[in-house]
């Protein structure tokens, strides 16, 4: 298989940190040094519309918030310490029918700053339901926050448990579980408890800043219910590892059903183990991992403006499967897809898996990739058979 | 500040290795106009999208391959914050203690810098290799990707240095920092 460039649109003034694809409108949005968020359409790649006005530094992070209708609200996280909150009303938009420029585009609202962060903001993300917000930052620190109600945020929990700079968070997809990974090299996890939010396990095994962690998606092929979503990280140290965790009372599935293991009298702590280090490709620091819903492959980007384009290999790792039923498999992977200098000489920051909606979209569970870079250019490419 | 650092070494300007500056084109510099780094101002840099060494309008950098006495050359002549005199004539900045490997062939090219501070538990080794960075940010292509360390065993906390300095997001906001970039910038003052 290999890389194919579908479009780059025209550079912006600054590097672009991050993409975020909308969760079901054919729309990403980009964090860009500039300190603008920028609209773009995944239909025809054309710039739809900028933020700007919020925050005095760069913006690092943007994310969508999922499970709403008629609404959209991204929130912008900024070197300036803050967190911005936008709104949009969406019109009836028919994605199918609509037509380049025939629609009045609502005008996006700055609804509110977060305040509380003592330093740059590295990562926002909100949970799959939509009802938390999770935030981290230089400071050390991750804030979990609740809208409860419009344009009222409530800080649930700051959670101190890193040493070093946070630099991502990223939320489980069907429970009520928070991932962190660290300048410390560490990850964290963490859940409520009965009264606060705790941290339930800490990940251990790379030797250097971990950039990005993701997790699996339940529709991807690689999915095991017995094990539940499964976590992969990128770092400095050059590895892309996949955790998986280690289920101490019986399988997932039954710990999803059972009442929250507080109540059972049991310790909230859980154990994950890595089952799995992806092949070594990047030559410099991997800024970022991203987990296909539809393939289940991975993709990751770094700071040698790679795009790399892994895939599971089925596991045959029987011996241990029979020995310990309750310990997950080791698996392999493979490289199935690279290019380099995918920014041209710039360090790739981000790439993302997106459900395809332009005019090539070759059904409902075509994908392609987007990818950003210091070169201010967003890109878009596909996967095919070479 | 800290008397500690009232004896270093001094080399004499005339000893240090050298040969006459390759005319650059010189982009503004991100100190006076913006916190904006020299890429994002190059007028050739929304052409770059794919790595072309064709393209005669280019810089002639983009093709002549960079060696060791050119960094050399960018950074021997940064001011040391502390002391009145340059980090080449402090021996914090060494020749033989630069590496470049520049293949055409390439579409990146990588810098190692190695500093010596003057002692070992100096409070501005951090300050002195941002402003290397910063130096050698503006100066070279984009294609270049930098290292700069504190030399193995030169200083105390010589690897809590080293991953501040090459942590990509710490680097970017120090180059937000106004107060920061304001000592920076007179330690560059005395480049040529």
């Amino acid at each position: 298989m290999r890389l194919k460039k579908v479009t780059s649109l025209p550079p912006q003034a600054e590097r672009v940190w991050q993409v975020a694809i909308h969760p079901t409108l054919p729309l990403i949005a980009t964090a860009s040094s500039d300190k603008t968020a920028r609209i773009i359409s995944l239909q025809t790649y054309d710039p739809l519309s900028t933020i700007e006005g919020g925050h005095k530094r760069s913006i690092r992070s943007v994310a969508w918030k999922p499970g709403l209708t008629g609404e959209s609200v991204l929130c912008t996280g900024s070197f300036d310490a803050t967190i911005g909150i936008w709104r949009r009303y969406e019109h009836d938009l028919d994605v199918r029918n609509s037509q380049e420029g025939d629609e009045e585009e609502e005008e996006w609202r700055f609804a509110l700053v977060l305040d509380g962060h003592e330093s740059e903001v590295k990562s926002v993300a909100w949970s799959a339901g939509g009802n938390f917000l999770a935030t981290c930052s230089r400071d050390k620190t991750v804030w979990i926050w609740e809208e409860i109600d419009e344009d009222n945020f409530e800080t649930l929990e700051v959670m101190q448990e890193h040493t070093q700079d946070v630099k991502c968070v990223a939320w489980h997809p069907e429970e009520v579980l928070l991932a962190s990974s660290s300048y410390d090299n560490t990850i964290r996890l963490y859940r409520e408890g009965s009264e606060d939010w705790v941290c339930c396990s800490l990940l251990e095994g790379h030797t250097a800043t971990v950039w990005t962690i993701e997790f699996e998606k339940p529709t991807s092929p690689g999915y095991r219910e017995e094990w539940g979503a499964r976590l992969a990280s990128c770092s400095d140290d050059l590895s892309i590892k996949v955790w998986t965790r280690i289920s101490r009372s019986g399988s997932a599935a039954e710990a999803k059903k059972a009442p929250p293991s507080i109540l059972r009298g049991e310790s909230i702590e859980e154990n994950w183990v890595e089952t799995s280090t992806l092949p070594q490709v990047h030559t410099r620091a991997i800024y970022k991992v991203s987990w296909s819903s539809k393939s289940g492959r991975i993709v990751s980007c770094a700071s040698d403006g790679r795009i790399v384009v892994y895939e599971e290999i089925a596991s045959v790792d029987t011996e241990m499967a029979e020995r310990d039923e309750k310990k997950p498999p080791m698996t392999g992977w493979k490289v199935v897809a690279e290019i380099e200098g995918a920014h041209g000489v710039f360090e790739v920051n981000c790439v993302q898996w997106s459900k395809r909606w332009d005019k090539d979209a070759k059904g409902e569970n075509d994908e392609v990739i987007v990818s950003c870079g210091d070169d201010g250019v967003v890109s878009v490419w596909e996967l095919e058979d070479a | 500040m800290d008397g500690k650092n009232a004896n270093p070494t001094i080399l004499n300007a005339s000893d240090l290795p050298t040969r006459r500056q390759v005319q650059r084109k010189k982009v503004a510099s991100p100190l006076t106009s913006g916190l904006v780094p020299a890429y994002a101002q190059d007028p050739f840099a929304s052409h770059k999208v794919e790595f072309s060494d064709s393209d005669e309008s280019e810089d002639d950098s983009v093709v002549e391959p960079i060696d060791e006495q050119e960094i050399y050359d960018l950074i021997a002549t940064i001011a040391d914050p502390e002391h009145p005199l340059t980090l080449g004539e402090l021996a914090v900045v060494n020749l033989q203690h630069i590496k470049v490997i520049d293949d055409p062939s390439a579409i990146i090219s990588n810098v190692l810098v190695e500093l010596t501070p003057t002692i070992n538990h100096c409070s501005l080794a951090t300050v002195i290799g941002l402003g290397v960075r910063v130096r050698l940010e503006q100066a070279l292509p984009p294609r270049f990707r930098l290292d700069v360390r504190i030399r193995e065993g030169t200083h105390a906390t010589g690897e809590q240095v080293n991953k501040q300095l090459n942590d990509k997001e710490r680097v970017a906001s120090a180059l937000e920092n106004e107060t920061l970039m304001g000592v920076v910038g007179k330690m560059l003052e005395t480049c040529k």
